[in-house]
């Protein structure tokens, strides 16, 4: 009988390879596993509870429990999926133990916007909505600026000071390169909220090079 | 909320630009988007700060796995293949 069509993305051809691999016991194969997944699920504990140390003792647990349910996981879902459920699930654990508010408080307070409101011409203008001045071309930044090391402090610097939530969905979409369903999976939240929180976080960082490129 | 549907402001552009960059704006709604960029080039340089801003973050380096973590897991792992 055929199934019905899943919302959420099932392993990949890539991912059922690797599973076979590890379910052998190929420690090469958990390796891979391991360097994939790791930062993304520090991240992801760290939404939840409030020290770094507590962090890596989630992710140190989440290992033990993927290894303890490698062998029914039926692959309905991804597998990075999978594992970030299972992190979830221990730091919210230890969330409540170190009694530490739902992370999503700090989801997207109303009304916050991108970009000052005052950057743009009032309702009275005969351009109302427009930009009072155009922000600068970046194309004109040169590139050994653009790559410098400076720069990307910069950007570190200021995912380091996001809220919770937003460094966490940009930290997973952008630094590890996650898709949108494992972000949704790890903060519990639809996909329309994961892509408010990547707009605040993305604003948030384009704001701060603004800083730096134009001083 | 958007005060006429025949176009988008600058000050909206702003606010859609995630969506339309991950393909979730409606079909008319992304064409109108398209449109104001093709005769706004503050928008225009706007949109591409924002792709700056993803490539740049992009270039960060993953947390990497600390070495005591790496062989403790390691032990786990051949602990779990024995068990």
């Amino acid at each position: 009988m055929p199934e019905a069509p899943l919302k959420e993305r099932t392993a990949s051809a890539e991912e059922l390879e690797l599973l076979a691999r590890l379910r052998a016991g190929d420690e090469r194969a958990f390796e891979a596993l391991v360097d994939r997944h790791y930062g993304t699920m520090l991240a992801v504990a760290r939404t939840y509870v409030r020290s770094r140390a507590v962090a890596e003792e989630v992710v140190q647990e989440a290992w033990l429990g993927v290894l303890k349910g490698l062998d029914g996981f039926e692959a309905r879902s991804s597998l990075a999926t999978w594992i970030m459920r299972i992190v979830v699930n221990i730091a919210k654990t230890r969330g409540v133990r170190e009694a530490r508010s739902v992370p999503f408080a700090s989801l997207a307070p109303e009304g916050e916007a991108a970009v000052e409101r005052e950057r743009f011409r009032g309702s009275g203008d005969a351009f109302p909505g427009h930009w009072r001045a155009y922000p600068a071309n970046w194309n004109r930044v040169p590139e050994d600026v653009l790559h410098e090391r400076d720069t990307l402090r910069v950007a570190m610097d200021a995912i380091a000071k996001l809220p919770p939530a937003q460094r966490t969905v940009i930290t997973m979409r952008d630094v590890q390169g996650c898709g949108p369903d494992e972000v949704c999976a790890a903060l519990e939240v639809s996909d329309g909220n994961q892509r408010v929180l990547l707009h605040r976080a993305r604003s948030r960082v384009r704001a701060a090079l603004e800083r730096h490129f134009d001083g | 909320m958007a005060e006429s549907h025949d176009h988008v402001s600058c000050s909206e552009v702003v606010e859609l630009v995630t969506d339309y960059l991950e393909r979730s704006l409606p079909p008319d709604e992304a064409a109108l988007f398209e449109q104001h960029l093709n005769f706004c080039d503050g928008c225009a340089w706007y949109v591409d700060q924002i792709r700056t801003t993803v490539e740049t973050v992009g270039r960060i380096d993953p947390e990497e796995v600390p070495p005591e973590v790496r062989s403790q897991l390691l032990t786990a792992f051949r602990d779990w293949k024995r068990s």
